[in-house]
């Protein structure tokens, strides 16, 4: 690696521009740091919020500022430095030093590798024009401007990133097929019973829902114009939004020593096997205590805790154990929330009428509750957690 | 729906998580103050990491409490 480092002072690299990254330089600086901060963003934009990006932001124009975490001047009361449109290429954990694609080194007292996750692309599709995954803000603006047109979009794959896109699409007046390997959307976290659920709440709202069928042909090029499905079924399409899940975007940490398969492995605060490198968000396996196993992938608010607490390692500060992550999606005006792990539970108990958009699922092992599925109960939220939390003790 | 966002202040223990999760919103002096605004998700992540559930959230429209 060359000597020509840009940094006078070593200090924090932040190897990502997202909400971990973001949250690891506020809590920094809160806490009083006061040595440099850098936060190396692949994009052109300073850090801003995707939840948006399914539903308000494919709804309305908006400026990638309106999404942004803080104004541009935060950065310069904060002295945290923005590299901007910069990736990181190689990480060198034993010297401490970072690779930037601008051929910049970066050293560092500390590292947090915050890249995220990149969506898993389908090969069938690959190189069509119509074609939209959505992970940035410039993949939302991209399919907001087709869907301003009249239009038959099909979604591929029912996770909540799909089901989103699906929704927002339909209230937009778009023709909807939701297209789903498994036997209905959620299966593999929710079970049949319940995704089955949101099977039905989609097809109330008017979207076509297939289940049990791949994409077996593509027709049309540039443009598809017709999806084959495994069961001879055709869709013909203006559109295709592909939401297959995501992966880490870990690649450039080949031959570091970082890697395994689902991210970069660490300790459930953040740390990985070499000193002073940390790793937050969807790029992190993190070690969970209640599974027993390092988990790969994450939601928004673990990739906001876990970037904050990376923060709080580097300070040397006293951590308990993380709390029980959750998450939530809006679909049709329906808050819909998920709480613990239902794939430890033995049962579900219901309470509220599934036919109806107001229920609760409690999912239980040995009379105890360890996760919730929540439609239109926010309230019922913060005593179901801790129930969960209590079981536990 | 759109939460509003109040802190118990008898409650409030100063921990901070509020601020980790969506500083934004909260700032601590010795308690946590309300000093932004932000999306419902922001709201709700920092309201269940309150250790001492300081944070109430409410419809902004109807006014009914959802948090805690």
């Amino acid at each position: 690696m060359t000597s020509t480092s840009t940094s006078r002072t070593a200090g924090v690299a932040i190897l990502g521009g997202g909400l971990a990254g973001q949250r690891c330089a506020e809590t920094l600086r809160r806490h009083g740091y006061d040595g440099a901060i850098r936060i190396v963003c692949a994009e052109a934009h300073r850090p801003y919020d995707r939840p948006p990006l399914s539903k308000r932001a494919l709804r309305e124009p908006a400026d990638v500022g309106a999404l942004a975490f803080r104004p541009l001047a935060w950065y310069q009361e904060h002295a945290v430095e923005l590299l901007l449109g910069a990736s990181a290429t190689e990480l060198r954990p034993r010297e401490r030093a970072a690779r930037l694609s601008d051929g910049r080194t970066l050293r560092f007292d500390w590292a947090l590798i915050a890249t995220g996750s990149r969506p898993r692309p389908l090969p069938a599709l690959a190189g069509r024009e119509n074609v939209s995954t959505l992970r940035d803000f410039e993949d939302c603006q991209a399919l907001r401007e087709a869907l301003a047109q009249p239009t038959r979009l099909a979604v591929i794959g029912a996770g909540f990133v799909g089901q989103e896109v699906a929704a927002t699409a339909r209230g937009l007046g778009a023709e909807v097929t939701l297209i789903e390997a498994g036997p209905c959307p959620l299966a593999a976290i929710l079970g049949e019973g319940l995704g089955g659920w949101f099977s039905r709440l989609h097809r109330d709202e008017g979207v076509r829902v297939l289940c049990g069928v791949t994409v077996r042909r593509v027709r049309g090029r540039p443009r598809v114009r017709e999806l084959e499905l495994s069961d001879g079924r055709r869709v013909e399409v203006d559109h295709v939004v592909v939401g297959v899940g995501v992966t880490p975007a870990t690649s450039w940490l080949r031959g570091s020593g970082l890697l395994s398969d689902g991210g970069v492995p660490v300790d459930e605060h953040g740390r990985s096997r070499f000193a002073r490198v940390l790793a937050a968000g969807d790029a992190a396996a993190a070690y969970d205590p209640r599974r027993g196993r390092h988990v790969p992938g994450a939601h928004w608010e673990t990739a906001a805790r876990q970037g904050a607490r990376a923060a709080q390692v580097m300070l040397g500060r006293e951590l308990g154990p993380p709390p029980i992550s959750s998450f939530w999606s809006d679909q049709y005006g329906i808050r819909i929330q998920y709480v613990g792990h239902a794939r430890l539970g033995e049962r579900i108990v219901l309470d509220g009428d599934p036919e109806t958009r107001s229920f609760t699922a409690t999912f239980t092992r040995s009379g105890r509750p360890v996760a919730a599925l929540l439609i239109d109960r926010p309230r019922e939220l913060a005593p179901i957690r801790d129930l969960i939390e209590k079981g536990e003790s | 729906m759109s939460y509003h966002v109040e802190i118990d202040e008898t409650a409030c223990a100063g921990h901070g998580d509020c601020v980790d999760v969506a500083p934004e919103v909260f700032e601590l002096a010795d308690i946590a103050r309300v000093v932004g605004s932000g999306s419902d998700e922001l709201l709700l992540a920092a309201a269940e990491l309150c250790p001492s559930a300081a944070i109430r959230l409410r419809d902004a429209r109807t006014g009914e409490q959802v948090y805690p």
